[in-house]
C-alpha cells in the first residue's frame, strides 16, 4: 500500500499544476511575444512525424495532455487541430500565432510521446544508418519504409502544394524522406534527460536578439 | 580528509566516467542521496563503445567536450551553426570540435591535444544515435546534483545575427542582375538607333484650326437630310 502510494506521488509530482509542467521549458524573450511562423511550422512537423510513427497518434497526444494536466491549453481534438494549423505550410493555415504557453504545451506533448516511442525511434535511426552503410535504398527496411511512406502521405494530404517550398518537397520523394528522417532525429533528442529543453531552444535559434 | 570518488554516466553507446575529489564538508552533502559532491575533477574519460575508443583529460577536457557537444547538438537540431570564436581565443588544450562529415550522415569529433605533448590528434566519426548518446551522458552529468554543483549547462537560443537567409545570396541577386543587364542591353540597342528628326512638314496656320473644329461640329448640330437619290430608290 505504502509502495503504491509512493509510486503515485512520484508520478504526480511533475504534473501537479499546469504551470509546473510548462515551467520545465524556460520563457524565451521574443520581440513579438508570440512564436514566429517558422517555429510553429517546426512544432507541427514534429507532431506530424509522431503521427507517422504510431496509429491514433492524435488521441495519444490528447491523452498525454490530460495526463500532464495541460488540457486547459490543449483542450480537445478541434483545439489541437487549430493550434497545429498555425503552421503556414498547412492547407488550412489559420494565420494565428501561438503563445509561448501553447508552444510549450505542444513541445511537451511531443517530448512525452517521443519518450514513449524511444525504442522505435532508435531502431529506425539505427536501421537508416545500416542501410546507408550498405548502400541499400531506405525502402528495403520494412519498418523504416512504413514510417517514410506514412509521413509522405500525411505531408501530401495536409500541406498546401501551392507554396513553393511545399511543392518542392511534394515533387521529390527523396527530399521528403530526408525531412522525415531529420524530424526523427529531433524526436530522438526529445527523449533525452534534457532533450526537451534542447529542442525547445533550437526552435528559437535565429529568432532572438 | 580528502576522498577520491568516481561517477559513471552511461548511455547505450557512450560512457562518461569522472574521477574527482569529494567535498569533505558534510553540509554540502546531497540531501536525498547523502553523498558528498565532487568539487574538483581529476580525470574525465569518455568511452565510445561501438568504436572502442576512449578520450580522456582533466577539467578543460570536460568543459570543452561539453561546449562542443552543446553547440553542435543545437546547431544540428536547428540547422543554424554560429561561428564559435571562443574555442580558439582561449587556446586551452585539449581542444574539441564536432563537425558534420560532408555527404555522409556522420559527425566528426576532433580531439586536438597540446602540440607540445606526445598525444596524437584523434578523430572519431559518430553516428547520429552515438552523438545523441554523448549528449545524453553529458546531460546526466549536469543534472546530477552530487557532481560539480557550481557548474551549469548553459543553453540558450542562437541570436538572429547568425541567421542564414533561406535563399543564398547568389540566388537572391540573380533577378537583380538579370534586370540590370537587360536594361543595359536595351539601352545599348536604343543608343544605336538614330535620333528622330523633326518633321519637315509645315504646321497648319493657326486660323485654320477653328475652321476644322466648326466643320466637325456641323454634322452634329445640323439635322440629317435624306439625299434625294436614296428616296427615289425606295
Amino acid at each position: 500500500m505504502s509502495q503504491s502510494a509512493s509510486l503515485e506521488s512520484e508520478h504526480q509530482s511533475p504534473v501537479d499544476s499546469p504551470a509546473s509542467i510548462l515551467n520545465t521549458l524556460p520563457d524565451i524573450p521574443l520581440p513579438a511575444k508570440v512564436c514566429s511562423p517558422r517555429t510553429q511550422q517546426q512544432i507541427d512537423l514534429l507532431l506530424l512525424a509522431l503521427e507517422a510513427l504510431e496509429l491514433g497518434a492524435s488521441e495519444h497526444m490528447l491523452a498525454t495532455a490530460r495526463q500532464l494536466n495541460i488540457d486547459q491549453v490543449v483542450k480537445n481534438r478541434v483545439n489541437l487541430w487549430r493550434l497545429r494549423c498555425s503552421n503556414p505550410w498547412r492547407r488550412s493555415y489559420t494565420r494565428d500565432y501561438l503563445s509561448l504557453d501553447q508552444a510549450k504545451a505542444l513541445v511537451i506533448i511531443a517530448g512525452y510521446r517521443a519518450k514513449d516511442l524511444m525504442v522505435v525511434i532508435r531502431q529506425l535511426l539505427v536501421a537508416e544508418q545500416q542501410m546507408r552503410e550498405k548502400n541499400f535504398p531506405l525502402d528495403n527496411h520494412f519498418r523504416l519504409s512504413e514510417y517514410l511512406e506514412r509521413f509522405r502521405a500525411h505531408f501530401r494530404s495536409r500541406m498546401n502544394s501551392r507554396r513553393a517550398k511545399v511543392s518542392a518537397y511534394i515533387g521529390s520523394e527523396e527530399q521528403l524522406n530526408e525531412l522525415a528522417l531529420s524530424l526523427l532525429n529531433k524526436l530522438l533528442f526529445c527523449t533525452g534527460t534534457r532533450g526537451m529543453q534542447r529542442v525547445w531552444f533550437s526552435l528559437f535559434d535565429g529568432e532572438v536578439t | 580528509m580528502i576522498m577520491n570518488a568516481t561517477r559513471q554516466y552511461s548511455s547505450p553507446n557512450c560512457n562518461l566516467i569522472l574521477e574527482g575529489i569529494e567535498d569533505s564538508d558534510p553540509e554540502n552533502a546531497d540531501i536525498l542521496s547523502g553523498r558528498a559532491p565532487i568539487s574538483a575533477i581529476t580525470n574525465a574519460e569518455c568511452h565510445f563503445l561501438r568504436l572502442n575508443k576512449k578520450l580522456s583529460g582533466g577539467n578543460v577536457f570536460l568543459a570543452n567536450l561539453t561546449k562542443a557537444a552543446n553547440n553542435y547538438a543545437q546547431g544540428f537540431l536547428s540547422g543554424l551553426f554560429p561561428p564559435d570564436k571562443s574555442d580558439h581565443s582561449t587556446g586551452e588544450y585539449p581542444q574539441i570540435s564536432i563537425a558534420q562529415v560532408s555527404d555522409q550522415d556522420l559527425h566528426r569529433l576532433t580531439f586536438a591535444p597540446d602540440p607540445n605533448s606526445d598525444e596524437a590528434k584523434t578523430e572519431i566519426d559518430l553516428t547520429t544515435v552515438e552523438l545523441f548518446d554523448l549528449v545524453e551522458a553529458i546531460d546526466q552529468l549536469y543534472t546530477d546534483p552530487s557532481v560539480l554543483p557550481n557548474m551549469t549547462l548553459d543553453l540558450k537560443p542562437v541570436s538572429k545575427r547568425y541567421r542564414q537567409p533561406e535563399q543564398p545570396l547568389a540566388e537572391r541577386l540573380t533577378p537583380v542582375a538579370i534586370g540590370l543587364s537587360s536594361l543595359a542591353i536595351a539601352a545599348g540597342a536604343l543608343f544605336m538607333l538614330p535620333i528622330p528628326q523633326e518633321s519637315s512638314t509645315k504646321s497648319l496656320p493657326l486660323n485654320q484650326t477653328p475652321k476644322t473644329e466648326t466643320q466637325t461640329e456641323i454634322p452634329n448640330s445640323v439635322p440629317r437630310q435624306i439625299p434625294p437619290a436614296e428616296t427615289s430608290n425606295e
